[in-house]
């Protein structure tokens, strides 16, 4: 790609980007988000078109107009959001676009699961291929989406932070697969901001920043510190957590019980507290019932037996308005499902749980002045970057959507925050915000309860951590105790001896 | 109530049934892309009626049933520009068109007939009927399929047809794909929107035959408003069939026998009661496939 320049009205996103791929080659592109990786790759993958530039493929210019057009050059991406569709089956998924037919219009379905029979073994990559995706775990989707591509013959792979939605040891096991890829000869660009992924397995770096290509490196000569350094243009510092008095106890959850379907409890006789001035991490892979706790505790689901306490009200099976009554705000796991209104404006959501204070609104009607105020100032000072606060939510990147609700949710100033899944698929810099945001409500002697699959997290800010497996709680550790190999354990359901 | 008045009963079922079935498989071609087409009833009526007008002129079945299809796929034709390439909403877009098509009729035939109310007579022509003679052994069978025109036949076809193109046919898959995901077809290189649009037509192909057999199957006959709610009744029937096009012969079939009843009970019972049935049993259909949709789709969630 030479010269690559777009522009989005101002907002210059890639300016006079250059950037080259050799064959058998993995490159990684790391950056913040609206750093311009996205939009670069985009660009070459046809779903957007440059406003100048030109792309060279084996030293030919290619015009590239949609994805159609990639996939003919042999450019594949394994995006973000997997294209698949959940209903049908994985050959089914796999061959999509390019099906093998018989007679001229009828789809042969046996072929097809031949084709990729013989996919799976030359790539050494194996799944069933009469198993419906929507039965797949997360990683074998994407291991569906990547043998998509192969099967479309794709030369040039690019991967879309392909590790945000796995567990560790999918994320291994992509490694891996990429790794492999190379050998078998193709090339790739992964699009990442996890660094350690990219000293694992990138031969070259390239570091982006607002727009501009910063600096292209070999992996051998650079390191985590020197690329978090040019990702986000200072250094970051690694925190100290002081140890703080604690306070009394916030939340108490007893015995809490809430049943599934198969006759198995989803939570099982869960018994947690935390105190004020606490950060209490919840650790366990995703799918152990730590869902289900977040929506008993905010009271969006009923349960069938226990307690749940907040600042000494007994809030159980509450509605989801006394329960925020009682000192209790949450950022939701699922920003975009639980956490905001995307067609709604960015004043819309930041009022969100704060609509019924007195200045924002009397008898029923907004105070537009005063909304918009609080908008802004929230968002200034919790580092959103936006244009307008009439613009819809959706328009924002992932970054800072989160920044923005872990601003409303931290103004509500309330003893009790659950913060789930805080920094999901976010960059460096963001997460170190928010992290610092925590740590600083922590400090004024608030609770918080922290969930996260994201063991780093855990660790960096957790006082104390609770291990989650299939519904119960396996484990307690304090800071002092905890070590990633003692709760890995226990998150794979194994036992501690002693 | 003897044998053959039951066979007779059994006759008019199908008759009302056509214009259902094909309409409700109209319906579910849309669902299944991803459309929710609410003009079907429009579609109906717009092919009833120039049908009609195209018979009042040539006296040629061939030719009316062509141009009454051909209005169909027309009014098929500005919903699917409306709503998929300008994104106006379903139930707008739909709505307007099913009352503009009500009005439309209306206002041309005060001009074309000089009155409204019912076009009738003029020499115009029925539909080819289709004996079966070998049935001739057993009054009962040959009266429960006297009179039956081809499109009858076509509608069962069609209902298969439709069943093996999903199935089994490239294009079919393409179909179902776009109504899962109709940005991850885009994303492959199928464009979505020229198969949502395509469904919408063929919807309005289907609604044509409908409509023209409605106005040319038994009587020849146009009246104002005569498709009286069958486009919504099909839309009820596909959606009781979860859009599956076998399926779709059944509930059609119910809410046929619910509209031959309207009309055969009407010498038993109060006449408003009995116009009432097909739409009193639309709604409690509507309602026991709600009830038992959202039962089945709790059960998963809870497992999530």
């Amino acid at each position: 790609m030479k010269h690559i320049t777009k522009a989005y009205g101002p907002l210059v996103a890639n300016d006079d980007i250059s950037l080259t791929l050799n064959k058998g080659e993995i490159l990684a592109v790391v950056g913040e988000n609206g750093a311009g990786k996205s939009t670069l790759m985009k660009i070459l993958y046809g779903l957007e078109s440059a406003d100048s530039g030109e792309i060279l493929i084996n030293g030919e210019v290619r015009r590239i107009r949609s994805p159609y057009d990639a996939i003919a050059c042999g450019i594949g991406m394994v995006q973000q959001h997997f294209m698949l569709f959940p209903p049908f089956t994985a050959a089914e998924n796999i061959v999509y676009g390019h099906e093998p037919k018989s007679r001229t219009v009828f789809f042969n379905r046996r072929e097809a699961v031949k084709s990729v029979k013989a996919l799976c073994t030359q790539y050494g990559m194996y799944i069933d291929p009469d198993v419906k995706v929507a039965d797949c775990p997360v990683g074998l989707q994407q291991r569906i989406e990547i043998l998509k591509v192969l099967y479309q013959g794709a030369d040039i792979i690019i991967f879309d932070e392909p590790s945000a939605v796995l567990t560790p040891q999918e994320v291994t096991e992509l490694l891996k697969t990429i790794k492999d890829l190379k050998r078998a000869g193709k090339s790739i660009i992964l699009i990442t901001h996890k660094l350690s992924e990219v000293m694992a397995v990138a031969d070259r770096v390239m570091v982006m920043r607002l727009g501009n290509l910063i600096k292209v490196m070999q992996r051998e000569e650079t390191s985590i510190e020197e690329m978090s350094f040019l990702m986000v243009g200072h250094t970051l510092k690694t925190r100290e957590i002081q140890k703080i008095q604690q306070g009394r106890q916030i939340l108490s959850v007893e015995h809490l019980t809430l049943a599934g379907t198969a006759g198995k409890p989803v939570i099982d006789d869960v018994n947690i507290n935390v105190r004020g001035g606490e950060i209490v991490g919840i650790a366990g892979v995703s799918g152990n019932g730590q869902s289900e706790l977040i929506q008993c505790l905010t009271g969006i689901r009923k349960f069938q037996s226990g307690r749940i306490i907040i600042n000494g009200t007994d809030v159980s099976n509450c509605p989801v308005q006394e329960n925020r009554d009682s000192g209790c705000a949450c950022i939701p796991e699922d920003r975009y499902f639980w956490g905001n209104a995307a067609e709604a404006t960015l004043v819309e959501n930041s009022i969100m749980s704060h609509y019924k204070k007195t200045h924002l609104m009397k008898h029923g009607i907004f105070n537009k002045k005063n909304t918009c105020t609080f908008a802004n100032d929230i968002m200034a000072e919790f580092d959103v970057r936006y244009t307008s606060d009439r613009q819809a939510i959706q328009e924002l990147s992932g970054g800072n959507v989160q920044k923005l609700i872990v601003a409303r949710e931290i103004m509500q100033h309330s003893p009790f925050l659950i913060a789930a899944e805080p920094t999901r698929g976010i960059d460096i810099g963001a997460i170190d915000f928010i992290h610092g945001k925590l740590l600083e409500k922590r400090e004024q002697g608030d609770a918080i309860l922290l969930i996260s699959s994201e063991l780093t997290e855990i660790f960096a800010l957790s006082d104390r951590i609770y291990v989650m497996y299939e519904g119960r709680i396996a484990g307690e550790f304090t800071r002092e105790e905890a070590t990633i190999d003692k709760v890995g354990l226990l998150m794979m359901g194994g036992a501690l001896d002693g | 109530m003897n044998n053959l008045y039951l066979a007779a009963v059994i006759n008019t079922t199908f008759r009302y049934t056509t214009p259902v079935l094909f309409a409700a498989l109209g319906s579910l071609f849309c669902t299944k892309a991803a459309v929710f087409n609410v003009a079907l009833e429009g579609q109906l009526l717009a092919a009833s009626f120039v049908a009609i007008v195209a018979n009042y002129y040539t006296n040629n079945v061939l030719i009316s049933l062509l141009a009454g299809v051909a209005a169909g796929a027309f009014v098929a034709w500005i919903v699917a520009i409306f709503q998929i390439k300008w994104k106006v909403r379903d139930m707008v877009v739909g709505t307007a068109m099913n009352l503009l098509v009500q009005s439309v009729t209306a206002f041309l035939m005060q001009i074309i007939y000089g009155s409204r109310g019912t076009v009738q007579g003029f020499g115009m022509v029925a539909l080819t009927k289709i004996n079966l003679s070998f049935l001739k052994f057993s009054p009962f069978l040959y009266r429960m399929f006297e009179d039956l025109s081809t499109i009858d036949y076509l509608g069962y076809i069609v209902a298969v047809l439709i069943f093996i193109y999903f199935k089994k046919t490239v294009s079919g898959f393409h179909h179902l794909s776009v109504g899962i995901s109709g940005t991850a077809a885009d994303s492959l290189g199928v464009k979505s929107q020229r198969i949502q649009i395509r469904a919408v037509v063929i919807s309005g192909i289907l609604c044509g035959f409908g409509g023209v057999v409605h106005a040319m199957g038994n009587v020849t006959v146009f009246a104002e408003n005569m498709t009286s709610g069958r486009g919504f009744i099909a839309m009820g029937a596909a959606s009781m069939a979860q859009s599956h096009p076998l399926v779709a012969i059944g509930s059609s079939l119910f809410f046929g026998t619910m509209l031959s009843l309207s009309k055969t009970l009407q010498g038993y019972i109060n006449s408003y009661f009995t116009e009432a049935i097909p739409y009193l049993c639309t709604v409690l259909a509507i309602t026991v496939y709600g009830v038992i949709v959202t039962m089945q789709k709790r059960k998963p969630a809870m497992k999530a």
